[in-house]
């Protein structure tokens, strides 16, 4: 066949993954379709949902910025950015210090 | 005589015509440049696809340059070769494919993005000359010319990542990259010294031949591992690549993604079928794996908190190169016995190589993405971004499949090779396939990042004036998307036909040396 792979441990088939895609997105369209048709285009009812509050005209004031996407995530791993982010100091030296490191480790491994 | 024996030599050669011509076409004014951009490029993917066909039907393809004739590799009375040598294995012309399709992309998509700079014509030598460099490291079979192949690729693409010139952090990107390139440039020359007093040749079949595992070739084994990984933009050797990947114009990433992996393929060519069984101890490929897991790790960390578009995705490059050197160097592990090999090595040596053209081609598009975005919006600060799904539907669809592609998501190409890998991972070490499994949950969520704050969300009246990019900038990454949605679709013909006879050229070392030196000596 086409479209399965074999992992040795499993398999994976391509078209049986799109046909239950087809299938879930069927039913979505269906649920979709119950939906009422009778709202007013045009009207507050259009608007989107912001808190009851009412929608700024420019959305740069509403939208959450990249720099405070996943806060939680880095806030908890706090420090290990503060390494992280110590070691990528943009230092031409450090890069080539780091490539003589590496070198330096790797040849002790192997002539040892 | 058949054409196609020198196809080796003319899958280079037309790209380096196109370099040195380029100021000619440039003659001709902005449409015969363009033409001469777009035409070479295309001439060098449709001589690699019939390269990779010919290599499929016919076997190993050799080609001396500058002998009395091209498939003579020993002239009688000579034990090891003395000429340049192409050698063009299943692995090489598949590489060469990946390849010349990213810089035909590129190549598209730099005709408009291209147009807000001065000095063209040399634009184009330097695109040309980095394509034929990269063909180069993949197609010979010599050491030295390997070398002079980097080094072609290298000084190109000094140049074109400074190429935004009244950018400072273009110039500075630029320097740090000829920095760190030129020390290891110097490394693998000291190592190609190391066999030419060893063993009096720089062929990579005679001198795998002749191969003893002493403390000469200990030392070049260490000097080309490191500085190969280095170029690939392997942690803790990674720091130029964010850089490099941010400054270059989108097209030239594109192309920096693919002659990325021109050195990962020497890597490999070096460990596989240079050293191949005497490597011995499990040390370097230990040391593989293990800058492979941090790759992806630390790499995949470091795009987390990006707000930069382009560095964001750079860091991810850094991430995915880990997943292919997990991949190879559990195969490489697995080198040395069978029923490892036969149980997961090469299971994970096939994951390794699928992810590397499903790499180049999604990392492509995506950086394609991220110039379309600052070519419409004027900034790459996903802080500013947003919105832009509504104005530009076609770049908005292509970055979709790229970034579903890249996390692993099904049923896209991404998820494919990444579940090989996962699957054999495993077999070696859980652990492996945790961090593997981890990584590709922080892509997704650093994608979804991306999406949301740059596509999704309201309209901002800053980008009131922002519509679609010129045809041929979608052309560009159109190229890419179907080759995405073909990988997708034909996993088992992309594994079959493509991924297979690689691994399998790349495990054969017997048949690399023999393709040179014959049966005999």
């Amino acid at each position: 066949m086409w479209s399965t792979v074999y992992t040795g441990f499993g398999y994976w088939d391509v078209y049986t993954w799109l046909i239950f895609f087809a299938i879930a997105a069927a039913l979505v369209l269906w649920l979709r379709s119950l939906g009422r048709k009778d709202y007013k285009k045009g009207t507050d009812q259009d608007e989107i949902f912001y808190g009851s509050n009412v929608v700024p005209d420019d959305g740069s004031e509403i939208q959450v910025p990249a720099s405070s996407a996943y806060w939680g995530f880095t806030e908890a791993l706090k420090g290990y950015y503060e390494i992280l982010v110590e070691l990528h100091s943009g230092d031409a030296r450090e890069y080539v210090g780091y490539m003589v490191l590496t070198a330096s480790v790797l040849a002790v491994l192997v002539l040892l | 005589m058949n054409w196609s024996v020198h196809l080796p030599a003319l899958v280079i050669a037309v790209p380096l015509l196109g370099a040195f011509a380029a100021p000619v076409a440039g003659l001709g004014g902005k449409p015969l440049r363009n033409l001469w951009l777009v035409t070479v490029s295309a001439l060098t993917a449709i001589l690699s696809i019939i390269l990779w066909r010919y290599v499929q039907v016919e076997g190993i393809m050799v080609y001396v340059l500058g002998g009395e004739s091209w498939a003579l590799t020993l002239p009688s009375g000579l034990s090891w070769p003395i000429r340049i040598i192409l050698e063009v294995d299943a692995f090489s012309a598949f590489m060469a494919v990946v390849g010349s399709i990213a810089a035909l992309a590129g190549a598209f998509f730099s005709l408009r993005f291209m147009e807000r700079f001065s000095g063209l014509d040399k634009f184009v030598s330097l695109y040309f000359l980095l394509t034929a460099g990269m063909l180069g490291m993949e197609l010979t079979g010599d050491l030295f010319n390997f070398f002079v192949f980097l080094e072609i690729a290298s000084v190109a693409s000094f140049g074109l990542v400074a190429y935004w010139r009244d950018r400072p952090e273009a110039i500075e990107a630029g320097f740090k990259y000829m920095v760190v390139s030129t020390v290891a440039a110097m490394l693998i020359l000291i190592a190609v010294g190391f066999f030419y007093g060893r063993y009096n040749a720089v062929n990579m079949a005679a001198v795998a031949r002749m191969m003893r595992f002493g403390y000469a070739e200990k030392i070049a084994l260490v000097f080309l591992v490191a500085s190969l990984a280095m170029k690939c933009g392997t942690v803790p050797m990674h720091m130029w690549t964010p850089d490099a990947y941010t400054e270059a114009p989108a097209g030239v990433t594109c192309l920096l993604v693919a002659v990325s992996q021109a050195s990962l393929y020497g890597l490999f060519r070096v460990c596989f079928s240079l050293y191949g069984t005497s490597l011995g101890s499990s040390v370097v490929p230990w040391t593989i794996i293990v800058m492979g897991v941090l790759s992806m790790f630390i790499g995949v960390t470091m795009a987390v908190i990006q707000k930069e578009i382009k560095r964001l995705m750079a860091y991810h490059s850094v991430s995915q190169i880990g997943y292919i050197l997990l991949g190879l160097g559990v195969g490489l592990l697995a080198l040395n016995d069978p029923q490892a090999m036969a149980e997961y090595g090469f299971t994970a040596m096939k994951g390794g190589i699928f992810h590397l053209i499903n790499y180049t081609m999604y990392k492509g598009l995506l950086f394609l993405t991220a110039g379309a975005l600052y070519y419409a919006a004027g900034t790459r600060n996903l802080n500013e971004l947003g919105g832009l799904a509504r104005v530009m539907p076609h770049t908005t669809f292509m970055f979709v499949i790229a970034a579903a592609a890249i996390a692993g998501l099904p049923p896209f190409n991404g998820f494919v090779s990444k579940l090989l890998i996962y699957e054999s991972t495993f077999a070696v070490y859980p652990i492996l396939a945790v961090a593997a499994l981890v990584t590709s949950v922080l892509t997704l969520a650093s994608f979804v990042k991306v999406f949301q704050t740059a596509f999704l969300g309201p309209e901002k009246s800053v980008f009131q004036h922002v519509k679609e990019v010129p045809a041929t900038m979608l052309v560009g990454m159109s190229i890419l998307t179907i080759v995405i949605i073909g990988l997708t679709l034909f996993p088992t013909w992309s594994l079959a036909h493509l991924v297979e006879p690689a691994a399998k050229a790349l495990v054969d070392q017997a048949g690399y040396i023999t393709a040179v030196m014959g049966g005999g000596l």
